[in-house]
């Protein structure tokens, strides 16, 4: 973990509201897939943690949505111009060497953490994708899945792939057999619940990203705790964002 | 190089900047990014008898020029730290000052008791706004404050006591007074004030609390004041906080009157926030030919 002044490559609108910023930093820096960068904005006291999509060599690409003054701060950015990004933080998924079979299911910009597993597990592992977005306005990041993975990409309203969401097709895949050794998840709460449901019918072990509003980003303020099943809090920051989907309160 | 060192109430800070309680933890996390022996004290993430949970999320929120939060005490309980934390923040070689909070008088007396001998120094957080009882109800009044900084120092005997004052009083001067007057040793100021920040598309808070502390850049004229007029108002030695992001702010503190600073939130800002003022301090002085931080304190011309 260190704090790296980095250059800004570029700063481009993918889909709807939704941003790529690309990263040059000082040097490498290893990450682990689920790990996440903590952005400073100019003009505010807050940075802002965005999951690491992408990481080769020096380079690394950060996607995020507009969803504030902050945000669209960063989303006006423009090649050439710097940023302070804390990086890499938190803990990054867990898969065993023998869990083959890789399923990774993504909602929204919770697709951006399933890029960097992707990366990270194919064509080591056999990769399933499961996608859902809202609509097709949404749609963006999907060229890697198509590549490199068997991919089902959904929307709520049908307006790009099948009208369903991303546990559905999940769970299609399920009844037709087609069955993960591990599931590795991140996307909006109600997506995560319905999953948590259908690993723990299946008996299947899993793993989701959770997000929250961050104050330090390294686990001192007790900002974005969480609550675990066994009665204890996490920090998200520190000892998340990636948690065993049994363990969480979601 | 300016001799940064001062002395607060007997105990010397090798510098006069100390990391605010509830944005630092107990230094571990700080420590990953650099060596927090370099600070002049860290005041611990507030602690209680009992562990405590805290509030629900989210915790934090962003409005222009400051920051509101309602973490709302949560912490392990004064035994875990003294088990786990304390003997590894004593060895980093910066003072280690416990901030304390409680629901009732016999709650702050018994953890001074626990730790008196044990830390540098007690900070008495009565002013914590995000709890019903985290002590801001003694915090408001002066016949309250003398209350329970008189409980607090009653099982004191080898630890000082700096009682932590908060913004939201009738008039700041009063309680600053009513804290020495019920045996404080130093005063620290000041704690974050009650606001409420709205998402207007969903028409809710956007803090689970509802209200929570404000803290931040764009508080620092009012803390500024407030710590002049508390450091006029007493004999004891004052610690000023409230938005210091570079060393220029911190000289502004010390001039109003505080012999030591503390920061808070610029270290989400910037985590090496700390780090940064220290040395901007030192650069400061030399370039201003103050040979000694001390000499700042209380520097303000009014004529």
């Amino acid at each position: 973990m260190k704090d790296y002044r980095a250059e800004i490559l570029s700063d481009e609108q993918i889909a709807q509201g939704v941003y790529e910023l690309v990263l040059r930093l000082p040097g490498e820096v290893k990450v682990r897939a689920g790990q996440f960068a903590s952005v400073g904005v100019r003009g505010h006291l807050l940075r802002r943690p965005f999951a690491i999509c992408k990481a080769e060599g020096e380079r690394i690409s950060l996607c995020f949505q507009v969803r504030g003054e902050g945000t669209r701060n960063l989303a006006s950015m423009g090649a050439g111009e710097s940023l302070q990004v804390l990086m890499p933080l938190g803990n990054g998924f867990f898969v065993e060497r023998d869990e083959k079979r890789v399923a990774l299911v993504g909602g929204g910009v919770g697709i951006f953490p399933m890029i960097a597993a992707l990366r990270e597990y194919a064509p080591a592992k056999e990769v399933f994708a499961y996608i859902g977005f809202r609509n097709k306005e949404a749609v963006c990041g999907l060229e890697e899945f198509e590549r490199a993975a068997r991919l089902k990409a959904v929307t709520d309203d049908g307006s790009y792939g099948e009208k369903k969401n991303a546990v559905q097709a999940f769970e299609e895949d399920l009844r037709a057999g087609i069955r993960p050794d591990v599931v590795l998840s991140c996307g909006p709460l109600p997506m995560l619940r319905a999953l948590k449901e259908v690993l723990e019918r299946e008996k299947l072990p899993g793993f989701a990203s959770l997000e929250e509003r961050m104050g330090c980003g390294i686990g001192a303020c007790l900002v974005c705790v969480c609550d675990l099943t066994d009665g204890q809090h996490a920090r998200v920051c520190k000892d998340g964002p990636v948690f065993p989907i049994g363990d969480v309160v979601l | 190089m300016a001799d940064l060192s001062v002395n607060l109430c007997g105990v010397k800070l090798k510098n006069p900047v100390i990391a605010a309680s509830g944005t630092f933890g107990f230094g571990r996390e700080f420590d990953e990014l650099y060596d927090i022996g370099r600070l002049g004290g860290v005041s611990t993430k507030g602690l209680t008898l009992e562990p405590r949970a805290g509030n629900p999320t989210p915790r934090i929120a962003e409005a222009r020029g400051v920051i509101l939060n309602a973490v709302g005490l949560q912490n392990p309980g004064v035994g875990h730290f003294i088990e786990n934390d304390l003997a590894w923040l004593k060895g980093k070689g910066t003072a280690v000052i416990a901030n304390v909070a409680g629901k009732t008088l016999e709650d702050y007396a018994g953890i001074c008791a626990r730790l008196d001998g044990l830390v540098d120094m007690i900070e008495l957080n009565i002013s914590c706004p995000n709890v019903k009882s985290g002590g801001m109800a003694f915090g408001i009044r002066p016949e309250s404050v003398e209350e329970v900084t008189r409980a607090a120092k009653s099982a004191l005997s080898a630890t000082p006591l700096m009682v932590k004052l908060s913004p939201n009083a009738e008039d700041i001067r009063a309680n600053a007074r009513a804290a020495e007057k019920g045996g404080a040793d130093a005063l620290s100021l000041v704690n974050t004030f009650t606001g409420l920040a709205i998402d207007i598309e969903r028409r809710k808070p956007i803090l689970a609390n509802v209200t929570g502390g404000v803290s931040g850049a764009g508080i620092r004229p009012i803390a500024v004041r407030m710590v002049y007029e508390a450091a006029h108002a007493v004999q004891i030695p004052v610690v000023g906080m409230g938005g210091i992001t570079c060393a220029e702010d911190a000289v502004e503190f010390l001039m109003a009157g505080a012999v030591a600073v503390q920061v808070g939130t610029a270290n989400f800002t910037d985590p090496y926030a700390c780090p940064k003022i220290i040395e901007g301090l030192g650069g400061w002085c030399d370039a201003h030919g103050v040979k000694r931080a001390a000499e700042l304190t209380g520097a303000l011309r009014l004529s």
